[in-house]
């Protein structure tokens, strides 16, 4: 018997650009394609995976990292056998359970319960396997009495619930999530992770597709770190995220759907302390200048830009708005420098990192979303534990012992 | 079945378990660029049968749930055309039926296998494109799709048949033995729908006119067809070239089944299968080598 899950030996994908972004939807279109000269055709080529070879232990996890677009995805896909590699091959050894999204394959006009068993299937199990596992399946994802309501009627967390439920419940030897952890309420990823943990005891291999770094810090021990479709990192998961953010620095945020081509991009970005060092390190109660250098692509009006500071979670923290604090720009056109000088930063001590965006004519839609840099807010005592929450602001206190004498003067101002 | 500790917050006992637990599985998947041609794949869709029994189950209830006269569209619908087949073409056109065959009765013979097989072209046709989802983002054999698509309307081919049963007793027409290769007949349907729906489904994916051209090509398919008249109707030298279509061979098949008064074809029925064999095989490669490009084109 091996000891190996995966085995990837030069996994290449390539696609037609054409057929990636405006497919042949239409007979017309490919009549017209059949014209078109064929060289422009190999133009539009492009590798969206390159020479992947890795192994994969039982029992190991993985996570897998790297900036939009740099084969997560793919190499997700045909691991999970959805596409078909162009070149290369891949051998996975026992029950493979695939979580690229939760619940496709929920029909919204049926029940929880009919829905469970057909999400079994869909997902290999027969159907007395999925009866066997429904108990435990339901209670898992505390949907309860919901379980003979028509999904459509179910919140979004609801459905992520009992769709995560039911991949749980496969047993599989090998679990591929793509991003599924990012929904659904803290103590609901809490109880997946846990759930993780435990698959992983039992031999499982899980393979994490994430942006969210503390998740990947907590499940998984080793990271492959993809870049344009080719692996450049595959070790130890602190030092592949230290090359993750290095790359990730004013990449396009993952959260962005604005224009293609936003109208300013910020090309630099530096952080300095109270002291004027540029550092990535403060300490609670400091304040930090953030400094970023702007090129715009065409003249923008009355801009508001917006520094947010997000916990290494994901977790959104605060934001700053030029247009709030009163900053007006009546126009920008060129390049320039912006600074915010932020209050004492009253954060718990963890990972951040920082979000830039930039909105036109002061609150209209994000124009431009970039990813920034991370740093570590350092305090001995208020650590990242539940009970602190995200930020700590001393207050005043005081000790009343005479109870009776305070509500009596209530009364008397009441 | 464990014996381990399962100590959810401890990282340390998960650095150092050592793996003893068997898999579910020792099955080992292969993934490779391509396949040989003319592997089917069809062991495979035997393991994800339980998947096709599944979303047979789903479609029939939805496809009664959402309807306000849920399953009494199943008989609504075919005694609505053979009422008006009977106004245009026998009160008006005055077509003769063979034999003494009460022309409802005889429209509705063809009327249950021609819906059936249209339906299930129409379904099995546009299977891959409606679930895009599931093809995009879960593997199993795509072939589950379009079987599923010929199967569902199997339901109200059933429910039609007990319409026959009732219109023919009420003609005191009364059904015999013959009925036994009504199964067959409709096996062999169900098979020329998929055979079709093996050419078109792959097409629709990549081009969705196959969706706005498919009514067309079924309507004009059903005047080729003996639904609305009788095959006696065509010349006898020409009765060869009619029976290219497989529906002729159904049809005249059924008509046989359920009335007396007509003669089985065995020759219209054995040119038929002639066509549909290789055309299915075909279809089966055709739809093997583009299957495993659905989730990158679709």
């Amino acid at each position: 018997m091996t000891d190996l899950a995966i085995k990837a030996e030069g996994l290449s994908k390539k696609y037609k650009l054409g057929a990636l972004g405006s497919q042949h939807d239409s007979l017309r279109d490919a009549l017209r394609s059949v014209f078109a000269r064929r060289d422009t055709k190999k133009a539009g080529e492009f590798w969206a995976l390159k020479n992947a070879s890795f192994e994969v232990r039982r029992g190991e996890n993985v996570g897998i990292i790297g900036l939009n677009g740099a084969g997560k995805s793919t190499l997700l896909k045909i691991l999970s056998q959805i596409v078909t590699p162009t070149l290369g091959t891949a051998q996975i050894t026992g029950r493979l359970g695939a979580l690229l999204e939760v619940g496709t394959g929920f029909h919204r006009e049926l029940t929880g319960r009919e829905n469970v068993f057909l999400y079994g299937s869909i997902l290999g199990m027969n159907r007395e396997e999925v009866a066997e596992k429904f108990d435990a399946i339901v209670e898992f994802s505390e949907i309860g009495k919901f379980i003979d309501t028509p999904v459509k009627r179910y919140s979004s967390g609801m459905y992520v619930r009992l769709a995560f439920s039911v991949a749980a419940h496969l047993d599989p030897d090998i679990l591929l999530l793509d991003e599924v952890l990012a929904v659904g309420d803290f103590s609901f990823q809490k109880k997946c992770m846990d759930f993780a943990k435990r698959l992983q005891q039992r031999g499982s291999t899980i393979i994490v597709v994430s942006h969210n770094m503390a998740s990947i810090k907590t499940m998984c021990s080793r990271v492959i770190y993809l870049r344009k479709g080719e692996i450049v990192f595959d070790g130890p998961t602190e030092e592949g995220m230290g090359l993750y953010e290095a790359d990730g620095r004013l990449s396009e945020g993952s959260w962005f759907k604005g224009e293609e081509e936003p109208p300013l991009v910020f090309t630099d970005m530096k952080v300095f302390n109270e002291r004027g060092q540029e550092t990535a390190v403060f300490d609670h109660g400091e304040r930090m200048t953030v400094r970023m250098r702007y090129k715009t692509r065409r003249p923008v009006d009355y801009p508001s830009f917006g520094v947010s500071i997000n916990k290494i979670d994901d977790v959104h923290c605060t934001c700053f708005t030029s247009a709030d604090d009163k900053l007006v720009i009546d126009r920008l056109d060129g390049e320039g420098v912006i600074e915010l000088v932020t209050p004492p930063i009253k954060l718990i001590a963890e990972h951040y990192f920082f979000s830039l965006t930039m909105r036109e004519r002061g609150h209209g839609d994000l124009a431009v979303g970039q990813m920034g840099s991370t740093f570590h807010v350092r305090h001995p005592i208020f650590l990242s534990y539940p009970a602190y929450g995200i930020f700590r602001e001393p207050g005043e206190w005081r000790h009343l012992a005479d109870t009776a004498r305070i509500l009596e003067s209530t009364d008397a101002v009441g | 079945m464990s014996t381990q500790p399962i100590n959810a917050d401890s990282d340390q006992v998960v650095a150092t378990a050592t793996v003893t637990h068997k898999r579910t599985s020792e099955r080992v998947t292969s993934i490779r660029p391509s396949r040989g041609l003319l592997d089917l794949g069809l062991n495979q869709v035997w393991d994800y049968r339980h998947l096709l029994l599944t979303l047979a189950r789903r479609d029939v209830s939805v496809m009664y749930r959402q309807a306000a006269l849920g399953a009494a569209w199943a008989v609504i619908q075919p005694i609505f055309a053979v009422i008006i087949f009977t106004i245009v073409f026998s009160i008006i056109a005055k077509l003769p039926t063979p034999g003494n065959v009460p022309y409802p009765v005889f429209a509705f013979a063809a009327v249950l296998p021609w819906n059936y097989f249209a339906e299930g072209v129409r379904r099995a046709s546009i299977s891959l494109v409606n679930e895009e989802e599931l093809v995009k983002k879960v593997y199993f054999p795509r072939l589950v799709l379009p079987l599923n698509g010929v199967l569902t309307p199997l339901v109200d081919f059933l429910i039609g048949l007990c319409v026959l049963m009732v219109i023919m007793a009420l003609y005191g027409v009364w059904p015999s033995w013959r009925l036994i290769v009504v199964p067959f007949l409709v096996a062999y349907a169900g098979l020329t729908a998929l055979m079709v729906s093996m050419w078109l489904g792959p097409i629709n994916v990549r081009y969705r006119d196959v969706k706005h051209t498919l009514p067309f090509l079924l309507q004009i398919w059903m005047y080729g067809s003996p639904v609305v008249y009788s095959s006696t109707m065509v010349p006898e030298e020409w009765r060869w070239a009619f029976a290219l279509n497989p529906m002729v061979g159904v049809i005249d098949g059924f008509r046989w089944a359920v009335f007396e008064d007509t003669a089985l074809s065995l020759n219209s029925l054995g040119i038929g299968m002639l066509i549909v064999a290789p055309l299915l095989f075909g279809g089966l490669v055709f739809f093997r080598k583009l299957e495993r490009t659905f989730p990158d084109v679709i």
